[in-house]
């Protein structure tokens, strides 16, 4: 009934299994660091351990959704991260957080844009109450760049809302109205949008907000 | 150790909450039931001819104890593994290993030779671990002796004696002394005197003139304890000068070199000869055909009948169907995995905190610490880097395996830093204790736990009010999480027990839970 693996079978197998890869990698086929042939592989595509299944965000360590977000959005973000343009802020411990897991190369950027794209999107969990009237007033200026229907605009730069994960759009409302994001000099969109939260005045306003946006259509 | 009383109290609340075989079980555990010492005295039923399907939910040592104590007794298990190893925070560091640390992978280039190995998470085994032991007796994993405190190690503190390193021995020698003249003053006061009859207040002096080697006069001037300044075997020794006391008070070193041996680093403490990891490879002699590794869980859904799992692996969404399930994965990655659990255990999971224990080591080039009488044990420093261990075992072979870093609590302010930083700031504050450190140490590993690919953290903080004990709402959500939902999904793991960030408390989870399935298990099958 129990079986006995010798300790060195596993080995074997992994260095089988990365000799495989490493002709993978050499045809282009999917991203590889080299190492010397019998060390265990790896590769960049550690997204879900945080973002959570098929990226739909995590609330237990502060990661937000991925599935759905637009590659031109999800790719500029990862670039803002490497380069230390976001994630700068010492009160910004999520985005500290995220910023080592952003040393990536350009290829692995691409990879994983591509992978996200092909994740299966389902609208996120509400968690959070408030009023969707005063919101809606608050979202007026909003839908200047993200539209009224809070999907995004592309030619502005301005990521899709809806959808999105609740908690996560509170977090960073906060951050852009405290200045722990979008401050930075490089940091072309984060400061436009930093330039419009000033109708945000207290928490609650940011609250109603969101609300609004989670009583909008998903995609 | 735990008085009578307070056994019985805790058996009554596993038998409320647990059922009667917890109970039992928990009962040899405490010794206040017969049992044997094996951990064969978990009294699960043998399935006979009948089938159960199991899967287990990561293979860390709670993960693993299921699979193997199920697979005993005839239940077919599937342990689906995220990473490309088991033993999550049982990780034992070798030539040549991935360290898969998220944003900072390192390869372990230590020599390829049994002796240099680093237990870069569970390193030490307390002999009151007797349901651990119970295993590695079992499993024919060999356990040698881990040398926790050594006399002849350093402390140093650069608020103390200029930032001089100066002997364990020397520190504590002293600080005895003062304490026990203190103590004999008092002592010899009446007031503080009055509560204790003659022959108590003399056997007290007497202990406390012990205590500290006091002179004749209840003085402290120094003592032979703290070895001698030379001579000693063919000479007459020569004692020591004193360290003055206000000296010594410069630091605040003196919880750890006071307390050392105290707690849960009070049994003596022991390790797996070859590494911690020899308790998973235990395991895995036995259901190792039973993992799959790389496959991260991605669902679980509870239904009526039992589980189902949906699990990654190689690129494809693959599915499980299971009659119970045991589950090790953190909490706090599991929030973000998809589930259908009632909304108080979510409450419940959400709640805990993650821990942000960090380690590093150094390969040393030779066993530098073996020429100033140093054999094991610790040095302690002031210093963010803090612990420096000698390893305890491959004694006077060419080199070996320093820790070079171990901040349990507070470790994200090396986490944050890059390698580079890491290391540079590990050998300025060992160059403190070992003036030429820098040059004595080479290919140094460091493990930043909180992020740890698959884990994100280490044990499970349930407590907010550190220090002051579990509040009233803390318990009930332990509770909540510890028992099953629906019957047929187990959280496991130390983060299941009230005592996290040891093996034991992983193994004792996976105990319980296992003694509360079989109660079921037994009741299905009449
Ligand atoms: C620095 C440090 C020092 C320690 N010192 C000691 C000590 O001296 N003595 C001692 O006894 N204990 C010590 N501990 C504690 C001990 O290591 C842990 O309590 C114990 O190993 C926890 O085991 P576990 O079963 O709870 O699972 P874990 O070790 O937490 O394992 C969880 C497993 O789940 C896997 N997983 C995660 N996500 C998924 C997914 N989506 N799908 C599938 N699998 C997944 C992980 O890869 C991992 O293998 C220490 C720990 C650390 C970090």
């Amino acid at each position: 009934m129990l079986s006995f693996v010798p300790p060195d079978a596993r080995y074997k197998i992994w260095g089988l299994a990365n000799r495989i890869l490493l002709a993978l990698a050499i045809c282009q086929l999917i991203p590889f660091t080299s190492a010397a042939a019998e060390r265990e592989p790896y590769d960049d595509r550690y997204c879900t351990t945080c973002h959570g299944t098929d990226g739909r965000g995590n609330e237990g360590i502060e990661a937000p959704r991925l599935a759905g977000m637009e590659d031109w959005y999800l790719r500029r973000q990862l670039e803002n991260f490497r380069a230390g343009i976001r994630g700068y802020h010492p009160m910004d411990t999520a985005g500290i957080a995220m910023r080592p897991m952003a040393k990536l190369t350009d290829d692995s950027i691409a990879d994983i844009v591509a992978w996200v794209g092909s994740w299966d999107y389902q609208p996120a969990e509400i968690t959070i109450e408030g009023d969707v009237q005063s919101g809606e007033l608050l979202y007026g200026v909003c839908a200047t760049c993200h539209g009224m229907d809070a999907k995004g605009n592309a030619a502005m730069g301005a990521p899709a809302l809806a959808g999105q994960n609740d908690w996560y759009l509170v977090t960073q409302l906060n951050n852009f109205v405290a200045g722990y994001r979008g401050r930075h000099e490089d940091d072309r969109y984060g400061q436009q949008m930093a330039a419009m939260v000033g109708t945000l005045t207290d928490e609650s306003a940011t609250r109603d907000v969101v609300v609004y946006i989670n009583s909008l259509e998903t995609r | 150790m735990v008085n009578p009383v307070s056994r019985r109290e805790f058996l009554n609340l596993l038998a409320a909450t647990g059922g009667i075989a917890a109970a039992l079980r928990a009962g040899t555990a405490l010794n206040l039931l017969p049992g044997s010492a094996s951990a064969a005295s978990l009294d699960l039923l043998n399935l006979g001819s009948n089938q159960r399907k199991i899967a287990i939910l990561g293979g860390g040592i709670s993960g693993l104890t299921a699979a193997y104590e199920l697979s005993k007794q005839g239940y077919d298990c599937t342990v689906l593994e995220a990473s490309h190893r088991c033993g999550g925070r049982v990780l034992t560091l070798r030539h040549g290993d991935l360290i898969d640390e998220i944003g900072n992978r390192q390869y372990c280039e230590f020599d390829d030779e049994p002796h240099m190995y680093f237990n870069a998470g569970a390193a030490r085994i307390p002999s009151t671990h007797r349901n651990l032991l119970a295993y590695c007796k079992e499993l024919n994993v060999e356990l040698e002796v881990f040398i926790n405190e050594n006399k002849t190690s350093f402390v140093q503190d650069d608020n103390m004696l200029g930032g001089r390193p100066i002997r364990n021995i020397d520190y504590t020698t002293n600080m005895r002394g003062f304490m026990a003249e203190l103590m004999a003053k008092a002592m010899n006061c009446d007031e503080l005197d009055a509560p204790f009859t003659e022959p108590e207040a003399e056997t007290l002096l007497s202990m406390i003139r012990s205590f500290g080697d006091l002179n004749e006069n209840d003085l402290y001037s120094g003592s032979f304890r703290a070895g001698y300044a030379e001579g000693g075997f063919l000479k007459h020794g020569v004692q020591k000068d004193m360290i003055a006391f206000r000296d010594l008070l410069k630091s605040r070193l003196g919880r750890q070199m006071m307390g050392a041996n105290e707690g849960d680093t009070g049994p003596i403490l022991m390790q797996p000869a070859g590494g911690m990891d020899q308790i998973i490879r235990g395991f895995l002699k036995h259901v190792g055909e039973q993992v799959k590794y790389r496959a991260m869980v991605t669902s679980v859904k509870v239904t009526d009948k039992g589980v189902n799992v949906a699990y990654d692996q190689d690129g494809v969404r693959h599915s499980l169907e299971v009659d119970y399930c045991f589950n090790c994965i953190p909490t706090h990655l599991m929030v973000g995995i998809d589930h259908n659990f009632p909304s108080d255990y979510v409450t419940a999971m959400k709640y805990v905190r993650r821990g942000e224990a960090y380690k590093a080591a150094f390969q040393a080039k030779h066993r530098f610490w073996e020429d100033l009488d140093i054999y094991g044990g610790i040095s302690w420093s002031n210093t963010k880097s803090r612990q420096l261990w000698y390893p305890s075992h491959g004694i006077h072979k060419a080199k070996g395996v320093v820790l070079g870093a171990y901040d349990y609590g507070g470790g994200m302010y090396h986490t944050m830093m890059n390698q580079e930083e890491r290391i540079e700031a590990h050998l300025a504050d060992h160059e403190k204790i070992h003036p030429n450190f820098r040059e004595l140490v080479e290919k140094p590993v460091t493990i930043g736990w909180h992020r740890m690919n698959h884990m994100l953290g280490c044990s499970a903080r349930w407590s907010r009010n550190f220090g002051r004990g579990w509040t009233h709402e803390e318990e009930t959500l332990y509770h909540k999480l510890q028992a099953p939902v629906n019957g047929r999904h187990y959280f496991i793991g130390d983060q299941i027990s009230m005592h996290s960030a040891w093996q034991e408390s992983a193994v004792m989870s996976a105990q319980w839970a296992l003694s509360h399935m079989d109660a079921q298990v037994r009741a299905e099958l009449v």
